[in-house]
Order: structure tokens, then C-alpha cells, then sequence
């Protein structure tokens, strides 16, 4: 009998791993979790443009831990080709926190929900050619109550409303909305008039102290910074500290699991982490979890090569890796010009702290026959659109060092030139932006494997990951960037524009381990427990076939939720056998 | 390379990862829409901590007069200048490279902050091409010229790529200094944010607490054999330096 640590083992600590902690922790389950990076706290978050955008101090430097990037390129013969490039020579970053809780640390929680038809994809819109669409092995309704759990755990703001799109609640939000800017009812009032509806957005910020946790202080600074009030739902804040507080869960930060060993009848006999010193240990338990953020397990499962698994663990279906979503869609942005505006309107605008808040839904089906994008019926999946204002003064400064010489050529700027261009740029106009959120469809031009080259630090091999993207895509982006941007129009704003384009936003990503019945086209099952290795589970957004229309992260939370009960079942009665 | 104007010069890795390069960049604008810049951390090692107490002040006051950083504290007050006589109305004038302790905040980014020993190096050899050129062209170096003659030795450098790399890299620094918390050296009692209305957030960071003061990630046993070795030449080389430990040694200004 092999030598057994620990009940539950969870690779990663993020918004997949931190339900499955806190609810087998609760139920008295001996939990690890083994997380790459630090252990921060609400002391070390702090409204650092310099830590946050300009040196992404909570990641890893690409020297040290990297991908390799492979995009598509074109030869004079027109024949494509693929062609990688490692981070580290880009400087493009693809880690979103590296840090006990993960990225969830630094989200903007725009907790929208999953909407039934994104459960059927393929049965409510069709198959679209060049794209492996696939249904969800559950429903709504199977998440459904998982959802309103997170809500109430995690801790969710918001305010219901009637809406065309608003899909089934079994209940209210448990906390009312945080406060908002005048923008707010600016959109409200003008979306109403040209036939939108905009809707609140539910954020994962307690409006309330609750659960231990102070409430939202209104910084002004949420979007991409760590909560140092403890009011935005990491999986840190929200859960893994009561998980801790049970006694029952151990938590071994900058812990790098570099593989899962299995024995020659395929077992797992344990999983293999450097620690901080970079010593090299590793740890068994009865049952694995895996949730490091779709890209990072897809690496893992390959990695973790045995007898029986010669392609990777759960792997010899050929399946891990495949099948990377991200969010199709883009960004947009319009300008509020003070001398066209009233004292009492840039007053308004130039308010800083609530938030804005408001979404547009109204297309996330749409049902438009002379939408180039659409079905035969006229079909077609759309999205949501949601408005932001942004805050990092040092970047929005970037780019005023550029003017124009008489030749109309750039030319640096400097001196009184300088001067007069910055006070310009911060004081005479204020930028509402929008992001679309759209399905990034399934190809087999966007998937994980291992680098032959490139390897991390350790000297492990690194993700590559190749970026396809499927055109239509970019049809439903740029229809939903319209609506937006007449929205923005009848605002009254000007230098309206919108940028919508097939590279990902890499804070954004999920499978890479589909969830299915069938073992040959899905990695997991519905229980997102490995097809292929009995107490395998991934519980990260990799499951998920098609990636709906809103960011990941409350689905992620609410899955976990869900695969955290199954686990629960399943490990009472491996307890109660034991005993 | 030994001028602005050699034709063999490349846009250095560092810089493009700054991402003041493009000007319209799709991923720079994708990542920022998420709300981080697609921006890695280069490689580089911290020194000790640094503030800027009136010790440091003096050191600075020193330090300025002779090269690198008397040429950097010239060029610095020339791209953000007093403005005393300009043609700005009175709230446009705004700080100037002073006002913010923007050589301060340059010399924290250079002795304190890790960024890549290239970038380091590449501001102190443009402080050589300028005063070449300055010498070739004025037959003085940078600081002796007239206001209108560095404006014009600037203009000229500033049309060459190593020129329009070097200071666009000093400008942004000046941007730093001008908007960064003030734990950094520069922006004293927040007068940049104040200047151009921004509203900080808060809680802000404090000495201490910065970027590169975070609780460490983990380390391979190699990295952790190589900082051994570098800490221990460091404090010999701190240790022999220090006028404090050993009064006889007359500081050098070498960057």
C-alpha cells in the first residue's frame, strides 16, 4: 500500500481550486493545495500602477517562466505555416497571477452568468464548418443552484431586472449592488431610448462587510489590482482562508508541480512539485485535483507522461490540450469632450471610485437575417457588451510625447510642447470604453502542447500554444462593437471607434480538457473527473467545450462548486471504506 | 556603437517591452482593455533599499556634479523645464523634472529597481553620444550649451533611432516619476496627480512595499547558488566603497 498524505491534492489555488478546497476542508477532508507562486495578503495589494501594469510584479518574469506563441503567416506563395515565438523574445505576457488565489486576485468580477443555450451550442445554432461546436453533457439547470452558490459564498452584488435575456434565478442576489457613477444612468436613460436595455452588472465585490470580509472602499482602482479591503471574491479571500481556518487544509505556496507520476497499471502514485528552494519533493493523496488555468493544466497533463499514459496523463485519447477557448470580441471606446459638456455633466464625468456597471445583452442571440454571421434561420450566437472606465494614469500618459511637425511627420515632444500636450490629454476629455465578449469557437487551430525548445527555469518544457481563431468570430465581435458604439453615439460621444481582432486576451481562456460522455472526443466526464484515471479531477475552465459569451471566472467558481460536491460524495464513502 | 547615428543600431528587447515602441500596438491595446500592458519584467538584480531621506539628497547634489549625471540632470531639466517665461497659461505650466525629483526618481530606477542591465547601460552610453555630438557640433558638452543650443542638439539626436529610443526612455521615466506613488522618489505629496486632476487610489505603497520589495516567488537551486555569489560581491564591493567604512575612499560617480 502505498504511502498516502492527504485525502484531497490540488494543483493550483485559483477560482477552479479554492471551492474544492473550502468544501472538502469544511466536510473534514484533509486538503493540499500546492500553489506556484506566493502567498500574499490584503497587506500586499496595493494601487500600484508600477507593480500592476508597468512591471507585472505578481508574475513571473518571462525569462524565467515562458510560452511559446505560434501564429499563422503567410509565404509569397500564399501557402500558411505556423510559426512559434517564445514570450520572453515578445515580451508577451500570458500569466494573470501568479499567487495563491490566482487570477481570481486580480479580476474585475463581472459576474454574468451562463445563459441556457450556452449549454447547446450546437443544438440551438447548428454545427458551423471548421469549428468542433459541441453541446455541454449538463444543463442550466444542473448549475444553476451552483451559481446562486457562489453568489452567496462568494459574495455577488447585484439587482435583478426584467430583461429579454435574463436567464432563470432560483434567487435574489444576497447582496444589493455596489455604488455607481453618474454613468450609470447616463447609459441607462440613452440606451432606453434607442430600444436597449441595459442591464446592472453583478459584481463579485461585497457592497456589505460580510464573511469576515471588509466592503468595497471604492479606490477607483478594481479592474487588474489586488483587493486590499478583502471585498473583491478571490478564491483566496472568498475561500481558501476558511478553508485554512478549518484546520483541515494546508496550503504550500511557491510549491511548482512539474508532473503527476503514475505506476505500470496507470495508478497515480503521486504528484512531483520544486519547492520554494527548489528542492525536489512530492506528495500523495486519494484523490487529484488539477486546476492551474487551462493552459498551465493542458501543460501539466502532457508533461505527466508513465506506462500507460505515453502521451500524458489522461491523454490517449489525444484530446489534452485541445480544443483552447479564450473570448472572441474586442474593445471600443468613445470620448467625452469637456467643452461640449456642461459644468454639472463633467463634474459627472470626472467622478472616480463606484463603478459603471451596466451591460448589454440585447444581442446575446441574435436573430437577424441580414446578419452575415447568422444561420439559415437567421441565427446566430452573440454576446455581451460591457462599459468601463480605465485608470493608470502612467500609460494614459504614453503617447503624449508624440506630436506632429509641420511635415505632418511624429515628432518627440518635449518642453512647454510636452506640458501643454499632457494637461491636454488628462484634462480636456474623459474615454468610456466598452468590451464585446463572444464565443471564441472551437478549431483545431487553437490548442496546448509542449515546446521541444523552450523550457522554464526548472527546466521543464513550456506551453505552446497556437492561437487559430475561426472568422466568425470576428463577424459576431464586429456586430456587437456596432450596437455598442451607437450606444456611445447617442451618448454624445466622439472619436468613436472599436478594434475587434482574432488575437486572444489571454486573461481569458478555458478548455484544453473537454467535458463529455463520449471518452474519445472529451477528456473528462460530466463530473469533470479524468475519463481515462479514475481519482483524476480538473476543475479549472478547462472543461468547457464552448466558452459562452461572458468572462470565465463565476463559471469556473460555480463548476468547481458543483465538481467540489461530487468529490465530497466520493471521498465520504472512500472514508467511510477506509474506516 | 559610438553614436546616436549608427546605422547598426536596434530597437533593444527592453524597450519594445515597454511598449512605447508602437504606437498603436493591437496586443498592448487587448491587454490594456483587460487592464494589465503587455510588459515582462527583465532580468536584473536589486540593491538595497533607497529613500530619499536628506543624506540621500546630498549624495544626489554630489553625484550631479560630474557624468553621467550632471549630462541626465541637464537633459532631464531641458525636456521638462521650469516653464517660468513660457507662453503656457499659468495651470498648464505644471511641475517641472525638479519639482517631481525626477533625477532622484532616475537614479532610484538605475541603483534600486531591477531592469535589465542593457537599459542601464544604454542610458549612460547616450550620455556619451550626447556629449560627443554636443562636442562635435558646439565643440562644449551638453550642459555648457544655451537653452537654444540643446534644443537643437536634442531635435537632431531625436531623429535618429538610438536618439528616439534614448529619449523616449528618459521621457518615461519623466512620466514616472510624475504619476508614480511617491514610495518610488519621485512625485513628491502627489503634485503630478494633482497637475493633471488624476485622483490616486489608495492603499498606496510605501518603502518597503514596492514592485520589486514583494515576498519572493520560488527559486531553482541554481538561482539560489548565483545570489549567493552576487550578495557576497556586492557587500565587499558596498563595504569598500562606503566612505562610511572607510573615509579615506573618495566616492566614484560611476553608475
Amino acid at each position: 500500500m502505498k504511502n498516502v498524505n492527504y485525502d484531497i491534492c490540488i494543483v493550483g489555488s485559483g477560482a477552479g481550486a479554492s471551492p474544492v478546497a473550502y468544501s472538502l476542508a469544511k466536510a473534514g477532508a484533509n486538503v493540499l493545495v500546492l500553489e506556484k507562486g506566493p502567498w500574499l495578503t490584503e497587506k500586499e495589494f496595493f494601487k500600484d500602477e508600477l507593480a500592476i501594469s508597468i512591471h507585472d510584479a505578481y508574475n513571473p518574469k518571462l525569462t524565467d517562466e515562458q510560452h511559446v506563441i505560434e501564429e499563422e503567416f503567410h509565404n509569397e506563395d500564399g501557402n500558411s505555416f505556423w510559426q512559434g515565438e517564445a514570450t520572453s523574445d515578445s515580451g508577451w505576457t500570458w500569466w494573470n497571477g501568479s499567487v495563491v488565489g490566482g487570477s481570481s486576485n486580480f479580476m474585475s468580477g463581472y459576474f454574468h452568468r451562463l445563459k441556457p443555450i450556452d449549454f447547446r451550442l450546437k443544438t440551438e445554432f447548428g454545427a458551423i464548418e471548421g469549428a468542433n461546436v459541441a453541446d455541454w453533457p449538463i444543463s442550466y439547470d444542473e448549475l444553476e443552484p451552483y451559481y446562486a452558490m457562489v453568489e452567496r459564498e462568494v459574495g455577488v452584488s447585484g439587482r435583478v431586472i426584467d430583461h429579454p435575456h435574463q436567464e432563470p434565478r432560483s434567487t435574489d442576489f444576497p447582496y444589493p449592488p455596489v455604488a455607481e457613477l453618474p454613468m450609470s444612468s447616463w447609459i441607462d436613460k440613452v440606451a432606453s431610448s434607442i430600444g436597449y436595455h441595459a442591464i446592472p452588472v453583478p459584481r463579485a465585490i461585497l457592497s456589505e462587510p460580510a464573511m469576515g470580509r471588509r466592503s468595497c472602499e471604492y479606490s477607483g482602482y478594481c479592474s487588474s489590482y489586488g483587493c486590499a479591503s478583502g471585498a473583491k471574491g478571490s478564491g483566496r479571500a472568498a475561500l481558501l482562508n476558511h478553508a485554512v481556518a478549518t484546520g483541515n487544509c494546508t496550503i504550500r505556496p511557491n510549491s511548482k508541480v512539474h508532473k503527476i507520476a503514475t505506476d505500470s497499471k496507470g495508478e497515480i502514485t503521486g504528484v512531483h512539485y520544486y519547492d520554494s528552494v527548489g528542492r525536489k519533493k512530492s506528495v500523495s493523496a486519494k484523490i487529484y485535483v488539477v486546476a492551474c488555468q487551462a493552459v498551465e493544466t493542458s501543460r501539466l497533463l502532457l508533461s505527466s507522461t508513465g506506462e500507460k499514459f505515453p502521451k500524458g496523463l489522461a491523454n490517449n485519447s489525444g484530446q489534452v490540450g485541445k480544443n483552447l477557448l479564450f473570448s472572441g470580441g474586442g474593445t471600443g471606446r468613445g470620448d467625452f469632450l469637456f467643452n461640449e459638456l456642461n459644468e454639472k455633466q463633467v463634474n459627472e464625468l470626472k467622478q472616480v471610485g463606484p463603478f459603471i456597471n451596466r451591460a448589454l445583452q440585447d444581442w446575446y442571440a441574435i436573430a437577424d437575417k441580414n446578419f452575415s454571421g447568422a444561420n439559415v434561420k437567421g441565427q446566430a450566437k452573440g454576446g455581451t457588451i460591457d462599459f468601463l472606465f480605465h485608470q493608470n494614469p502612467i500609460s494614459r500618459a504614453i503617447g503624449t510625447q508624440w506630436g506632429v511637425d509641420e511635415q505632418g511627420d511624429d515628432k518627440l515632444l518635449w518642453g512647454d510642447a510636452l506640458k501643454q500636450s499632457m494637461k491636454d490629454e488628462f484634462t480636456t476629455y474623459k474615454t468610456l470604453r466598452f468590451e464585446v465578449f463572444n464565443d471564441w469557437l472551437p478549431t483545431d487551430d487553437c490548442f496546448v502542447a509542449l515546446d521541444d525548445e523552450v523550457t522554464d527555469k526548472w527546466g521543464d518544457p513550456v506551453a505552446k500554444v497556437r492561437i487559430g481563431y475561426h472568422e466568425h468570430d470576428l463577424e459576431v465581435g464586429a456586430y456587437l462593437a456596432e450596437k455598442a458604439e451607437k450606444l456611445l453615439s447617442a451618448l454624445g460621444a466622439k472619436n468613436i471607434s472599436s478594434s475587434v481582432s482574432g488575437y486572444p486576451a489571454t486573461n481569458l481562456m478555458a478548455g484544453g480538457c473537454r467535458f463529455g460522455d463520449d471518452p474519445k472526443t472529451s477528456v473528462l466526464n460530466k463530473n469533470c473527473q479524468a475519463h481515462e484515471v479514475d481519482n483524476l479531477y480538473v476543475t479549472d475552465g478547462s472543461f468547457m467545450p464552448t466558452g459562452g459569451s461572458v468572462p470565465y471566472t463565476f463559471t469556473i467558481y460555480a463548476n468547481a462548486f458543483r465538481v467540489g460536491e461530487h468529490i465530497k460524495h466520493r471521498w465520504q464513502v472512500v472514508a467511510e471504506t477506509i474506516v | 556603437m559610438k553614436s546616436f547615428f549608427d546605422k547598426t543600431f536596434q530597437t533593444p528587447l527592453w524597450f519594445k517591452e515597454k511598449g512605447f515602441n508602437e504606437k498603436v500596438s493591437r496586443r498592448s491595446f487587448l491587454k490594456s482593455a483587460a487592464g494589465a500592458s503587455a510588459i515582462g519584467l527583465s532580468s536584473g538584480m536589486a540593491l538595497p533599499a533607497f529613500s530619499l531621506t536628506s543624506k540621500d539628497k546630498n549624495t544626489l547634489a554630489e553625484l550631479t556634479k560630474t557624468d553621467p549625471w550632471l549630462t541626465l540632470d541637464a537633459t532631464l531639466t531641458h525636456l521638462l523645464p521650469e516653464s517660468p517665461s513660457s507662453t503656457l497659461s499659468h495651470p498648464d505650466r505644471g511641475p517641472s523634472a525638479k519639482d517631481i525629483n525626477a533625477l532622484a526618481y532616475l537614479h532610484q530606477v538605475m541603483k534600486v529597481q531591477p531592469i535589465s542591465v542593457d537599459e542601464k547601460e544604454f542610458i549612460i552610453n547616450g550620455v556619451g553620444w550626447l556629449n560627443g555630438f554636443a562636442q562635435s557640433e558646439q565643440g562644449k558638452p551638453f550642459v555648457q550649451l544655451s537653452f537654444q543650443e540643446k534644443e537643437d542638439i536634442l531635435r537632431i539626436i531625436s531623429n535618429s533611432n538610438a536618439g528616439e529610443n534614448w529619449l523616449t526612455t528618459l521621457l518615461a521615466y519623466l512620466f514616472e516619476a510624475m504619476l508614480a506613488p511617491s514610495a518610488y522618489g519621485g512625485n513628491p505629496n502627489g503634485i503630478g496627480w494633482q497637475w493633471l486632476e488624476h485622483q490616486a487610489g489608495f492603499p498606496l505603497p510605501k518603502v518597503g512595499q514596492r514592485y520589486f520589495e514583494l515576498p519572493p516567488r520560488g527559486r531553482t537551486k541554481n538561482e539560489i547558488a548565483i545570489r549567493e555569489i552576487n550578495t557576497t560581491k556586492s557587500n565587499n564591493s558596498l563595504v569598500n566603497l562606503s566612505p562610511v567604512n572607510n573615509p579615506s575612499v573618495k566616492r566614484t560617480n560611476k553608475a
